[in-house]
């Protein structure tokens, strides 16, 4: 049957069978656009559309809030307490101090993934470097690598890291830390399953008879074809870290005060939740755009990438 | 049960209605859920004012401070000074614990001496002196002093009373008391207790047959669960919540005048030369707090400001000035102070008072209005502030702090944190490392006076040195509120914060 010539399941050969106006098919383009290849494809897009909007509304005002022409976080005007959103000049309302909300969020948000960021970099490098040596060498390395992860996962997070920041004291350094190393086993774990994969290649064998040292050759051969799958766990990680954050702060085990932080916003919005709704509400918006944005992003791009898996492969491999 | 008629009508339990045959819902109980962890039904260590409830629900005192701030009569039937130095107590007749044996001489005596030995004591700094027991019979002791106490009787409401084999130099978890209720379960970790009646108690049977406590630290659980009838009781209301609580028909807010005082209180432990040790620029500091505004709409006119070193509920309490929101004059005293980029530390305990944070973030940005750099630092119950207060966690300036007015009388609390001497600040026992001699002797000389219009004298004299050492940068006076559900009934809310659970009654 000539269905069963079209290209490969995920899709990526199907356009030149079917678009081939010299090779004869009973594929319209119409069966093509309903297939489950281009759904997906079509579901990725989406994803990394909505997905890259969600996130640009959350973090292009947080990193521009010190540009933008809206009163500083701490400015407080006491008369003017627990206005509403749309009143007085305030988009967001102020919250129980007169002080502008939605500069509180932007200024949090800049606390907040600030933390994110620097503790998905720190767990993404050690997550790395933990998952590729053990992938790659194996032996004692493998097995200390991975009970260290099992061992780590056991742990209850929240608790874990409610203890670290009890005992280091709340500041941002202690804090990121804490998150990158409640994070680094899920990069690891990934890292560790795909240079298994890579290590098994010819590519690696090739490099191993050329005389390269090993180390050479998991870095310079065998770490880029696993780095790009890796770095999408650890977008995806973003989202937890800013969740993370926001839940050690909502906990109160934040940084000091009167830093401005998602959770602490909601945190000490919550008194009012009956009398004053957007003091939690909003803020507690913000990180759901933020994180299912990131979400969906990262979701997308997975989507996207391992379509392409197969030729970005061979490309390296080629290279090698 | 078996009752003397005095017994009848003893302190605890004197309330209008309470008695054996008032438990118009007998089997039913309530709860009450505390801000700050319950973590002892002792006293000993952990006296802040929601507790003494609870703690006097399960032991009692020789007195106790009526809610009209006078003293009343408990374990004790006749609590008389019979010399300067001397004062004549004779235990109340049947008065006995909750298994059944009775309150003894030698019981008050080892209370006296496990209240000496604990390390960290909170009522060492309201005692004067300790007094020593000399019994005289079975049932009657005198407590002799060296100096004079002439406000014993309202100091001894404090020391609540534990049978001498079971006492402790430190908080008791459980164990027997005299009190209504007894324990039985205790979870100190998670602040849960509960209590059931005693039924070998000495006075009239409480009510309430079943009393739960729960330890909800966050102001909005605490409100959700009075609104859903999942707790009877709550303490620590911020005025927000007041008005969230107000307009619903089956919860009643109750409030009275508090004899606590919450301060921004200064570090004085400070080494000479530091800006916070001259009195010039802790007046200047003061100057920049906006106390009006606070109280308008920080604290919705729920406290009011404080016109003295203690609260002026108290007896014997004196105004001795206002704090004046001048920034401008708060700058040029800093000028003329020669201090410029101050930097200060500001520590508290989360739920110290009402709206703790919202204060303190007020007046750091109060303070940057005068060029000074505030950092806050806010710790969580059950953490080392206490180490920090005696300068033994780290350095800090200005410290936001209540201190309560167990006794009624304003001489407690001034000599509890105004009559440090160095011999106590060499085991950190004053108050922030207050200590300026001719206070201390002033209040030491108040509280051996006998004759009242002379120690009132002397007191204000006091307290008038004191205000112009400038311990504070702000102070107010908060109410005592409480809020219930309205099927809870006959709660006799004190000024001290805390009411008697005897007579707590049930409605329907």
């Amino acid at each position: 049957m000539t269905a069963t010539t079209v290209g490969p399941a995920d899709g990526s050969g199907s356009r030149d069978t079917a678009a081939s106006p010299g090779r004869p098919s009973a594929v319209t383009a119409k069966d093509l656009a309903r297939s489950a290849a281009v759904r997906r494809r079509k579901s990725a897009r989406l994803k990394i559309w909505v997905g890259s909007v969600g996130v640009a509304l959350v973090v292009l005002p947080v990193a521009l809030a010190n540009l933008l022409p809206i009163p500083g976080p701490d400015e407080q005007s006491l008369s003017l307490r627990r206005l509403p959103p749309l009143t007085g000049g305030h988009l967001f309302g102020t919250d129980q101090l007169g002080r502008d909300l939605l500069s509180r969020v932007l200024h949090g948000g800049q606390v907040s993934l600030t933390v994110g960021v620097l503790a998905i970099i720190v767990s993404g490098v050690i997550g790395l470097i933990a998952g590729a040596a053990a992938g790659f060498f194996g032996g004692w390395v493998d097995t200390v690598v991975s009970r260290l992860l099992e061992a780590q996962l056991s742990l209850p997070l929240l608790l874990m890291l409610l203890l670290v920041v009890a005992l280091f004291g709340p500041s941002i350094p202690v804090i990121t830390f804490v998150i990158a190393f409640a994070q680094w086993p899920e990069v690891a774990r990934l890292t560790r399953s795909l240079v298994l994969v890579e290590r098994e290649k010819p590519y690696v064998a090739a490099a191993r008879v050329l005389g390269l040292h090993r180390v050479t050759t998991l870095l310079r051969h065998v770490l880029p074809n696993v780095v790009k799958q890796a770095s999408l766990v650890i977008l995806l990680l973003l989202a937890q870290a800013v969740l993370l954050e926001s839940a050690l702060s909502y906990l109160g085990a934040g940084p000091q005060r009167p830093f401005a932080t998602w959770g602490r916003i909601i945190a000490d919005g919550q008194d009012y939740i009956t009398t004053s709704w957007w003091l939690v509400t909003l803020p507690g918006l913000v990180i759901v755009l933020l994180v299912v944005g990131v979400n969906l992003l990262g979701d997308g791009l997975r989507d996207r990438a391992r379509r392409r898996k197969g030729p970005q492969t061979e490309g390296k491999v080629s290279r090698a | 049960m078996t009752l003397s008629p005095l017994a009848a009508c003893a302190g605890p339990g004197s309330a209008p209605g309470v008695g054996a045959g008032s438990g118009a819902a007998a089997g039913s109980g309530i709860t009450l859920a505390l801000n700050r962890s319950l973590v002892s039904l002792d006293n000993k260590l952990n006296q802040f004012d929601a507790a003494v409830t609870v703690q006097r629900g399960v032991r009692q005192a020789l007195t106790f401070i009526d809610p009209k701030l006078t003293v009343q009569h408990v374990l004790a039937e006749r609590f008389e000074l019979t010399a300067p130095t001397e004062w004549t107590v004779k235990l109340r007749d049947g008065v006995r614990y909750s298994d059944g044996s009775p309150v003894t001489v030698e019981d008050v005596a080892t209370a006296l001496r496990m209240y000496q030995k604990v390390p960290g004591s909170f009522l060492a700094g309201l005692f004067p002196e300790w007094p020593t027991v000399t019994p005289v019979d079975a049932a009657t002791f005198k407590l002799v002093t060296k100096h004079p106490v002439p406000t014993l009787d309202y100091l001894m409401a404090n020391i609540l009373i534990t049978p001498a084999a079971a006492n402790k130099p430190e908080e008791l978890q459980g164990g027997v008391g005299s009190g209504p209720y007894v324990v039985t379960a205790a979870n100190r970790g998670t602040g849960e207790y509960t209590l059931q009646v005693n039924d070998k108690y000495w006075g009239p049977a409480p009510a309430i047959k079943t009393v739960q406590v729960r330890f909800l630290p966050e102001e909005a659980n605490r409100v959700v669960a009075l609104r859903s009838g999942e707790v009877d009781v709550i303490d620590a209301i911020s005025p927000d919540a007041i008005s969230q609580l107000s307009g619903l028909g089956d919860v009643e807010v109750q409030q009275v005048p508090s004899t606590r005082i919450t301060q921004l209180f200064y570090n004085f432990r400070k080494p000479a030369g530091h800006p916070l040790a001259d009195p010039r620029v802790r007046e200047a500091l003061s100057y920049a707090i906006n106390g009006p505004a606070l109280i308008k709409d920080v604290f919705a006119d729920s406290v009011s400001p404080a016109r003295g070193v203690v609260a002026d509920t108290l007896t014997g309490a004196v105004q001795t000035g206002e704090y004046v929101y001048d920034p401008q004059k708060a700058k040029q005293m800093l000028d003329a102070a020669g201090v410029k980029d101050l930097k200060i530390k500001i520590i508290w305990e989360t739920g110290e008072f009402a709206n703790d944070t919202s204060v303190m973030e007020a007046v750091v940005e109060m303070l940057k209005a005068v060029g000074v750099q505030a950092e806050l630092q806010q710790f969580q119950p059950g953490g080392d502030i206490s180490k920090w207060r005696q300068g033994r966690g780290g350095d800090w300036d200005v410290l936001g702090n209540g201190y309560p007015g167990p006794t009624g009388l304003a001489l407690t609390p001034l000599q509890g944190m105004f009559a440090g001497t160095k011999e106590k600040e060499a085991t950190r026992d004053t108050y922030q490392g207050y200590v300026f001699p001719k206070i201390a002797a002033l209040l030491e000389k108040a509280s051996q006076e006998t004759d009242k219009a002379v120690r009132e004298s002397v007191l204000a004299t006091a307290q008038k040195e004191i205000w112009n050492t400038w311990p504070c940068m702000w102070a107010f006076v908060p109410k005592t509120v409480i809020a219930r559900r309205k099927r809870v009934e006959n709660v006799l809310l004190s000024p001290t914060n805390s009411y008697e659970l005897a007579s707590v009654r049930l409605n329907g």
